[in-house]
């Protein structure tokens, strides 16, 4: 198996929900509030540890999902490239305070199924992290010269 | 000296890739004291491959995802935790509008 296929595939998941779909797009969207998981992540949880305030999803042109932390702040967590209610949506993801990092891809489409809802996410893009880890790679490669050679002033003295 | 020095960290960061661990964690599966893994863990912080954070009283650390793309596993991961919850909630009958 190529790991470098499987560092950059896209990440698939399909789940069932039993509700019609505009319920299901509401809860995904406006009440993402509700669900999202905020102790395992948000960068609040990630840099003190408890979960942050809450995470909020403005759909529509121009839209945003971005979190509050628990001093007030609101750091961006992606920016909302495509959404059609009830059906589809696609999000540019970077929950992160550097901004300047590639964005991921993530869409999220919501299919009526006998009364149910399948909901199918893709989670893609991993390429372009993948292009700036060679660059950061190359930077480290060059960082362990300098920080081998303060290890063996250390261990050696 | 430094061969041993380069082993025991590649150790260290085998050993974290299998997710965030503590210090003691890291020591117990290695032949070298806690104080040295907390040695070659500053190294590898102070290279940016490794990355700290308090859990409650507990010092973890994991490799850095800006660093190493191991965001992908990351999210493998997370997107089934996130949406059975997603599920959880949009089932919830209580709350259905």
């Amino acid at each position: 198996m190529s790991t470098q296929a499987t560092e950059t595939e896209a990440i698939k998941r399909s789940i069932m929900v039993d509700c019609p779909i505009e319920h299901a797009f509401a809860t995904f969207t406006e009440r993402i509030h509700d669900w999202w998981p905020l102790g395992k992540h948000s960068i609040d949880a990630y840099e003190s540890g408890s979960p942050a305030e809450t995470v909020v999803f403005q759909g529509g042109g121009g839209g945003q999902i971005y979190e509050r932390t628990k001093n007030g702040e609101e750091l961006k967590w992606a920016d909302v490239i495509a959404y059609e209610p009830p059906h589809r949506f696609v999000l540019a993801w970077n929950p992160s305070r550097k901004q300047d990092r590639p964005q991921t891809v993530i869409e999220v489409t919501f299919t009526e199924e006998g009364g149910k809802t399948r909901v199918d996410l893709e989670h893609r893009g991993w390429e372009r992290l993948g292009e700036r880890a060679a660059e950061a790679r190359q930077g480290y490669s060059e960082g362990w010269e300098h920080v081998l050679a303060s290890y063996a002033e250390t261990a050696t003295s | 000296m430094d061969a041993l020095g380069d082993r025991t960290r590649r150790a260290i960061f085998e050993q974290l890739r299998s997710g965030p661990r503590a210090v003691g964690e890291i020591a117990d599966e290695l032949p070298v004291s806690r104080p040295a893994v907390s040695q070659h863990l500053r190294v590898l912080k102070e290279a940016g491959l490794v990355t700290e954070r308090r859990n409650g009283t507990r010092r973890l650390y994991r490799l850095d995802p800006d660093g190493l793309g191991e965001l992908r596993d990351y999210f493998d991961d997370f997107w089934n935790e996130a949406l059975a919850a997603f599920k959880a909630a949009a089932e919830d009958e209580r709350r259905k509008g």
